[in-house]
């Protein structure tokens, strides 16, 4: 058995240690918005955070981050309460395909929660693991720009899930 | 996002002449456009809701809700905003609140202009500006109509705004007051569609050229978009297939001995169906399965592909067309008269090679073999052949397979290709169990199908005064039609048999280019050279490199844009030809004369982008081509210093588009910025190369993507214009790597005969 949280919610997890969390989160927790693309860490669409740090969950063994706090795109809002960075995403017509967004949104967040005020080049070496095959990058760079242009961005406007704030303080 | 060149003629004349299957062809059309195709579906109980189906594109539920059934998918190109727009326009309903669903099969959704259910060719807004425009508006006047016997008032007394109907009647008691369309649909339900439809005008649009949300961008911001790879059904099991490094290896044997014990896996076995070849594994997780596979063992009998590689298909290529010219796809003048004659004459060669998708989403599909039935869930671009994919390599016929579409996480021409729909439903017929099947990343490199590879010889003439007077074309490929008319040509006559699928595929094959416009895969794009020379020749010779290919965003328009733009650089570059004292856009802009509205886009890129003066440190290119009805100019300011240092970076490219009509403007600029940086993807990096048959790359390390600290900044300029829609998905991509080409042949000299770029 596997303890993992996900989102501020724990769960034990009867699964194979060297499973990718990527697919456990998918296909055991049932939380689908993080994709597969490559299976070796290249494009960056399986991107989620361990303790606040983004990391390719398709190259990392679920046993690795047992009992770490894990948040998927899942936990930072919803289509009733998005996040600001899902809001800017929104206003700026980012997504085409899509498939990549989560990952883009994971990666973008991490960034702004470590520095709220990216110039375009900590833009480019936040982002530049992340591919967007429909090129979506100007619009991606210009939603990252407006939320860092609003004031002070705070954890409570990047994750609007409370439980994942308390869980990533916790640990 | 297919080539299949244009079709001329729907006529029903045409239809009941043909025989045979059209191409892209294809084009024999069961569903007509316009109202004919409109029918009322009727009142509906469902869970306690009365439910309105106006017609096949519209249903309006007792609880006020406006349910579109969109019958294009959405990949990223907008069809899902778009085509909302349209509808909502007619309708008088906020886009917003319209909720959307895919399509099943249906031949009333078929592309007017492919005459099958297919999403390509940059068509959707062109196909259907007409047919969903009228959907939405025979329903208001319908929904007008119940409201104004309700209140016993002329039709002309009432208004429809924002999903109401609004009672104007000059003292009827209930002046002022609304009926929604919810409570009106049950009285609607009983009318018959009328049989005029008058459109509005454009000065009355509210949403078409106006409206610039994105329909789909919450869900996809959000991780509640379901794509192909996110259905989930009960009971589920995970699959994975083992396919030969050559596409056209049979099976010789293989040991599973070593997977019985792993854990979770159920099932080993080996199908051998039409694009179905190879070795399934079933499990209870995908990466059980995924695991297990690295210790199968498969031997394959010898394939022709064996000796196969980039060289010997060159070669191939060279020899066809010295042999042989093949087709004459175009011809004025007298091109040989104009070479022999020529004060002097200019010649080059140029090789394009084979290019992936690489979609981000792999391909991948989930089927449910029943006792009587099989339903599958499919990202895929064309519904009606993934379910003759699924016929055929199954034993259940096309009435059985139910095709439910989904999300697609980026299509770009490969999801016409119904391999993964065969693969799925195979596998689950055997399994007799749901199962999702789910392709690595290296699986989707090495198996995909390509953008075929091409060889082109181009010469010119030049009279003494540096005036051009020929240009001739020549040019050898495979052609993509060849690769999917097993399925498309089924999926025009889906209550054939399926024993006659082989004839109709062997028919579609003879009937291109005869009974139906021929396969534009290689050559579309040169035959429609835009420049006035009294001399043009352009032939293709069909040469089949074995190699999988098919339809990849924008097609034949991907090469020709660059060969055609490069070759004209060159002539404007060419000393005799510089003493008229024209630059590289004005000797373009004055070959134009016949194409006022190709002069205007070129015009308004040169003076966007201060052609002549370059960004700071950069040098400029220009091209322009056109593609699926639209005319697209860039010009790229490329710096020098990165060039110095042995590198390419694009700084900026300004991108000039006409389109016709704009349904959504930031959808327009959206699909150029991305057209843009997957064909400068193309041109810094892509290359599929083949050896012994094989395919080489595998994944993002060696057939890299574009990345953000690569794309250069982009402007997008829209041409107003009252003209109809004509496509975006594709047009942003021909004329890029011509572009960034001329740029830094203007600094360092060096010309280009191949792609990607490699500096020298």
């Amino acid at each position: 058995m596997i303890n993992l949280t996900v989102n501020g919610i724990e769960h034990s997890l009867d699964v194979e240690a060297d499973t990718p969390l990527l697919w456990v989160v998918r296909d055991f927790l049932d939380l689908k918005g993080s994709k597969f693309g490559c299976g070796a860490g290249l494009c960056g669409a399986c991107t989620m955070h361990l303790n606040g740090n983004p990391i390719r969950t398709c190259i990392t063994p679920v046993s690795a981050v047992a009992g770490q706090a894990i948040t998927t795109i899942e936990g930072l809002g919803n289509p009733d309460k998005l996040s600001s960075v899902q809001q800017a995403w929104v206003e700026h017509n980012v997504p085409q395909c899509g498939y990549c967004q989560s990952g883009q949104i994971m990666s973008a967040t991490a960034l702004l929660a470590s520095n709220p005020k990216p110039n375009d080049q900590d833009i480019d070496n936040a982002m530049s693991g992340n591919i967007c095959r429909c090129g979506t990058y100007p619009r991606i760079k210009a939603a990252i720009h407006s939320v860092a242009n609003k004031s002070a961005t705070q954890n409570s406007d990047l994750f609007t899930n409370a439980s994942v704030i308390k869980s990533m303080e916790s640990k | 996002m297919t080539s299949l060149s244009s079709v001329k003629n729907h006529s029903r004349r045409n239809f009941l002449k043909a025989t045979s299957i059209g191409t892209g062809g294809l084009m024999i059309s069961i569903a007509l456009p316009g109202c004919a195709a409109l029918k009322n579906g009727g009142m509906n109980q469902v869970d306690g809701q009365e439910q309105w189906n106006s017609n096949a594109w519209l249903r309006i539920d007792s609880d006020n809700s406006i349910h579109f059934v969109l019958d294009r998918v959405e990949m990223g190109q907008g069809t899902y905003t778009g085509m909302t727009s349209l509808l909502a326009e007619e309708l008088e309903a906020d886009p917003e609140k319209i909720d959307v669903s895919f399509a099943g099969v249906d031949s009333i959704y078929r592309n007017t202009i492919y005459g099958i259910q297919i999403t390509g060719g940059s068509t959707s807004v062109a196909s259907s500006w007409q047919i969903v425009r009228e959907a939405g508006a025979a329903t208001r006047m319908m929904l007008i109509q119940a409201a104004a016997n309700t209140w016993e008032i002329k039709p002309n007394d009432c208004s429809a705004e924002n999903g109401q109907i609004i009672n104007n009647a000059e003292g009827h008691p209930q002046q002022g007051q609304n009926l929604s369309y919810g409570q009106l649909a049950g009285i609607a339900s009983t009318y018959s569609v009328p049989s005029d439809i008058p459109l509005k005008d454009k000065a009355d649009f509210k949403v078409i050229g106006k409206y610039n949300k994105r329909l789909d961008a919450l869900k996809k911001a959000t991780g509640t978009a379901d794509y192909g790879i996110d259905t989930e059904l009960p009971g589920m099991k995970y699959a994975v297939f083992t396919r030969a490094g050559r596409w056209d290896s049979q099976i010789k044997n293989f040991d599973a001995s070593k997977l019985k014990a792993l854990p979770g896996i159920e099932q080993v076995f080996a199908i051998n169906k039409p694009s179905a070849i190879g070795i399934a594994i079933v499990a209870k997780s995908y990466w059980q399965a995924r695991k297990a596979q690295q210790q199968l063992k498969v031997q394959w009998h010898e394939s022709e592909l064996d000796k196969v590689d980039d060289a010997s298909i060159f070669a191939q290529y060279k020899k066809d067309l010295a042999e042989d010219n093949g087709k004459n796809v175009r011809s004025e003048g007298d091109i040989e008269y104009a070479l022999e004659n020529a004060a002097h004459t200019i010649s080059d060669e140029f090789e394009m090679p084979f290019l992936a998708h690489a979609t981000l989403e792999p391909q991948n599909c989930v089927a449910w073999a029943k006792p009587d039935s099989l339903e599958v869930w499919a990202p895929t671009q064309s519904p009606d052949m993934a379910q003759v994919a699924a016929a055929k390599a199954t034993d259940y016929s096309l009435s059985d397979i139910k095709i439910n579409t989904t999300f697609i996480g980026g299509g770009f021409g490969r999801r016409i290709n119904q391999d993964f729909v065969a693969e799925a439903a195979a596998i689950s017929e055997i399994s007799q169990q749901p199962i999702k099947l789910i392709w690595s990343r290296e699986e989707d490199t090495q198996r995909d199908w390509y953008r075929p590879s091409s060889y082109h010889k181009l010469s010119a003439s030049i009279d003494k005064n540096g005036n051009i007077s020929g240009w001739n074309h020549q040019m050898a490929g495979s052609g993509v039609f060849d690769y999917f008319v097993g399925e498309a040509a089924p999926a025009q006559y889906p209550f054939a048999p399926k024993f006659m699928y082989g004839f109709l595929e062997s028919a579609g094959k003879i009937g291109e280019g005869i009974i139906a416009p021929a396969d534009g895969s290689i050559f579309e794009g040169a035959e429609a050279l835009p420049y006035d020379f009294d001399h043009i020749n352009v032939d293709y010779k069909k040469s089949d490199s074995g190699i999988l290919v098919g339809n990849w965003r924008s097609v034949g328009y991907s090469h020709n844009g660059f060969i055609v733009e490069s070759f004209i650089e060159q002539l404007a570059q060419n000393p005799i030809v510089k003493q008229q004292g024209k630059d590289s856009y004005q000797f373009r802009y004055q070959l134009l004369n016949k194409h006022p509205r190709a002069q205007a886009v070129l015009k308004m890129a040169a003076e966007k982008a201060n052609w002549g003066t370059p960004l700071e440190g950069c040098s400029q290119g220009i091209a322009i081509h056109k593609s699926f009805g639209t005319w697209v100019a860039q010009v790229a300011d490329v710096s020098n210093d990165a060039l110095e240092n042995g590198q390419i970076q694009v700084k900026r490219i300004v991108c000039v588009v006409d389109c016709g009509q704009v349904v959504n403007p930031d959808m327009v600029n959206a699909q150029m910025e991305g057209g843009i940086n997957f064909a400068l993807t193309a041109a810094l990096y892509g290359e599929i190369t083949i050896k012994e048959g094989i395919p080489q790359q595998t994944n993002f390390h060696d057939y890299q993507l574009l990345r953000m600290n690569e794309a250069p900044q982009i402007d997008v300029h829209i041409i107003e214009s009252d003209e109809k829609p004509t496509g975006v998905g594709e047009p942003g991509v021909p004329p890029l790597a011509a572009a960034v080409a001329n740029a830094i042949t203007a600094k360092t000299g060096q010309k280009f005969n191949k792609l990607p770029l490699k500096l020298s």
